[in-house]
């Protein structure tokens, strides 16, 4: 016997009913209603299409409504309902009125339009006309319900400030070190009567080419590493939700920084290396 | 000696030291946020729970307490079947609702707890009294958006019937006191009124059902037998002991744990491999003097010595640095996830734990010891004449 709680998603309440799966078919059950449900609990309770449950208000109650699972449903991508781990089930509004005493009462209605002027005229014509009710438009509920996201994001943000400094930091010092590897060599081409500004244009052609190498190998390193969290994260919260994306922007950015910042500690170093006499950079 | 050395050295190359040190600094300011970060959310959350010593939460079959509306029916003899367990020594039951306060242009829409004000958990009285059957106690944050204050009275209803356009489970209530709410935000317009007064506003509906009961034992028994026991004894529900609640909390927030385990060890190797980085440039720059010092009879372990102190140096500067630096940044991340809708005000994301920031930034230093002893023995290990040769010619 089983009974799992289960969060409606039929537009009408959150009030959980309890499924109760049953082995064989009543003889009155010949013309049963159907629901669906989705991949996750039929996953968890071992329920296919076809196989009859018994649907009830409360856990135990001996006086259920018989029906039959005749689909099996996807969830959709959606960010908020990723850490909720209740189960759905889609059925007949009349029905779930039923099952909970809800009598002939629904939570909201969703109304489509042709959008543009038409939505908001019936904005207004439901708000001065349904005494009791208020419309709100598609947008002002996806900011309300959005909020969390905001400020994942607003700390993703701050997180990936935090990462930028250290790694700018890294960088600039293995690049201040890789140039100052090379002070012998710069010392030999000065003393071989190369001038400064062809020293400084090496160095940083070469830093810029280590640079382009090191942001090239971060980018595939990103792509892995993102498919590595989707996969997990998708796991562990059963979802299809991509957690991780990595768009051209994105890669255009971090090139970008880790290019000036490359590029920039080249010259810096190597302006300092080519000012220094020849023979300081040879230790004598 | 060792140290004096350790320090000229470090200081012939000022700038790459101090941007090390740097370096060192904001990897240590990152392993110690994610340390917190870590750590700080069970911390947080389980104080937030273990408050006023209730261990139990008991919710509708399936649930967590507050998730669905979802109620429990028949909680007066559940309640007394919850207080007849060995080892519970209080039961308090808490019914939510929504609640329009009316009077206004527009209805002030509030959460309302229905609660027994002598066992309660809820709030925290912060002026007036507890409320009484026709009395309620407001958040700042109800007071402000009705504009009352302890003494007036309020309107309030609990639903809104359109085909009959009245207002339903009506009635005048005078505002006893005003209290914070434990496990709601500041922000929050909430009220807590007698369980009784919210079963009699949500009418047949609501009689004698709650949405949950919050359980206190006694402290030498085990929360988790005593929740066995709830849950056998009453089947339609479902006991959630703090840990169990700090689980869940933990399962639907482990992306930020998983993610600080990932930051911090990434902080970590950054921080070791700028620190080898570092002392292994210097080692190669120092092989010539290195050769002298040994040739003059200074002993190989003086050489490693000396050289790990610089990686140790460089560790400890910028862990401290770190510190100091990640205290800040953790308050700033911290404020900037406090924004969550709804998130208590007791919930903290960033905890400073002494113990575990301090093993944190002792494991930096740790890897930046380590990462000083091969170049050093390197070094130290390298034939002297040779050496001297080759550096002398060039």
């Amino acid at each position: 016997m089983l009974f799992v709680p289960l969060v409606l998603a039929a537009a009408l309440t959150p009030n959980p009913v309890w499924a109760q799966r049953i082995d064989s078919i009543p003889s009155w059950a010949a013309v049963v209603r159907t629901i669906a449900i989705d991949e996750r609990l039929a996953a968890d309770a071992g329920l296919r299409v076809g196989d009859l449950v018994v649907l009830s208000g409360e856990p135990g109650r001996a006086s259920g409504d018989t029906v039959r699972i005749s689909a099996i449903v996807r969830r959709r991508a959606d960010p908020s309902e990723v850490a909720r781990s209740e189960y759905r089930i889609r059925m007949h509004l009349g029905q779930l009125q039923e099952i909970i005493g809800y009598g002939d009462r629904v939570d909201r209605y969703a109304i489509a339009t042709t959008g543009g002027v038409a939505a908001d005229s019936a904005l207004r014509q439901i708000n001065a006309k349904a005494f009791g009710f208020h419309a709100y438009p598609s947008r002002e509920i996806a900011v309300e319900t959005s909020k969390t996201f905001a400020v994942v994001s607003r700390f993703h943000r701050a997180i990936g400030m935090i990462t930028i400094v250290a790694s700018a930091t890294f960088l600039l010092c293995i690049m201040l070190l890789k140039v100052d590897e090379r002070r012998r060599d710069v010392a030999a081409m000065r003393l071989m009567g190369i001038s400064r500004a062809t020293v400084v244009r090496t160095v940083m052609l070469e830093s810029s080419f280590v640079a382009l190498l090191g942001s090239l190998f971060g980018v595939g390193l990103g792509f892995v590493t993102s498919a590595l969290v989707n996969a997990h994260y998708q796991a562990v919260y059963r979802t299809p939700l991509r957690f991780a994306i990595i768009t051209p922007g994105t890669v255009t950015y971090s090139v970008l920084l880790s290019l000036v910042l490359g590029i920039g500690a080249g010259a810096l170093a190597a302006r300092r290396l080519a000012r220094t006499p020849p023979l300081t950079l040879f230790g004598r | 000696m060792r140290f004096q050395l350790a320090a000229l050295s470090l200081r012939r190359h000022a700038s790459r030291t101090l941007l090390a040190v740097l370096g060192v600094a904001v990897s240590a300011a990152m392993l110690l946020d994610m340390v917190m970060l870590a750590t700080g959310m069970r911390q947080s959350f389980a104080s937030l729970l273990g408050r006023n010593g209730f261990t139990i939460r008991v919710s509708p079959r399936g649930t967590l307490p507050f998730d669905t509306e979802a109620t429990i029916g028949q909680a007066r003899d559940a309640a007394a079947a919850i207080k007849r367990i060995t080892g519970v020594t209080a039961v308090a039951p808490v019914l939510g609702s929504t609640i329009h306060v009316l009077g206004g242009a527009n209805p002030v829409t509030a959460f309302a707890l229905g609660v027994d004000p002598a066992v309660q958990g809820d709030y925290q009285l912060l002026q007036g009294q507890h409320p009484t059957a026709n009395a309620l106690v407001a958040s700042d944050a109800l007071l402000r958006a009705t504009g009352a204050g302890i003494g007036d009275t309020l309107d309030v209803a609990v639903g809104f019937d359109p085909q009959l356009r009245t207002y339903t489970g009506r009635r005048r209530v005078v505002v006893s006191g005003r209290a914070r709410f434990t496990y709601l935000s500041a922000d929050d317009r909430a009220a807590a009124l007698q369980l009784a007064s919210v079963q009699a506003l949500g009418g047949a509906d609501r009689t004698d059902r709650v949405s949950l009961f919050m359980v206190r034992t006694a402290p030498n028994v085990d929360p988790e037998a005593a929740r066995v026991a709830v849950e056998r004894t009453l089947p339609r529900v479902t006991a959630l002991s703090t840990a169990g609640a700090v689980a869940e909390a933990e399962h639907r927030l482990s992306y930020f744990r998983q993610l600080a385990f990932i930051l911090g060890a990434v902080s970590l190797i950054v921080g070791f491999l700028l620190v080898t980085t570092i002392v292994t440039v210097s080692v190669n720059e120092r092989i010539g003097e290195i050769a002298i010092m040994r040739a003059i009879g200074v002993s190989r372990s003086h050489v490693v010595h000396q050289i790990v102190i610089e990686g140790i140096g460089l560790s400890l500067t910028g862990a401290a640095a770190g510190l100091i630096l990640g205290l800040f940044t953790a308050k700033w991340l911290n404020s900037i996830l406090r924004g969550f809708p709804g998130l208590p005000d007791a919930i903290d994301f960033f905890l400073f734990q002494p113990n575990s920031a301090f093993r944190a930034l002792a494991l930096l230093v740790a890897s930046g010891i380590a990462a000083g002893i091969y170049p050093a023995w390197r070094a130290a290990s390298l034939p002297i004449s040779a050496t001297l040769r080759e550096e002398a010619v060039g």
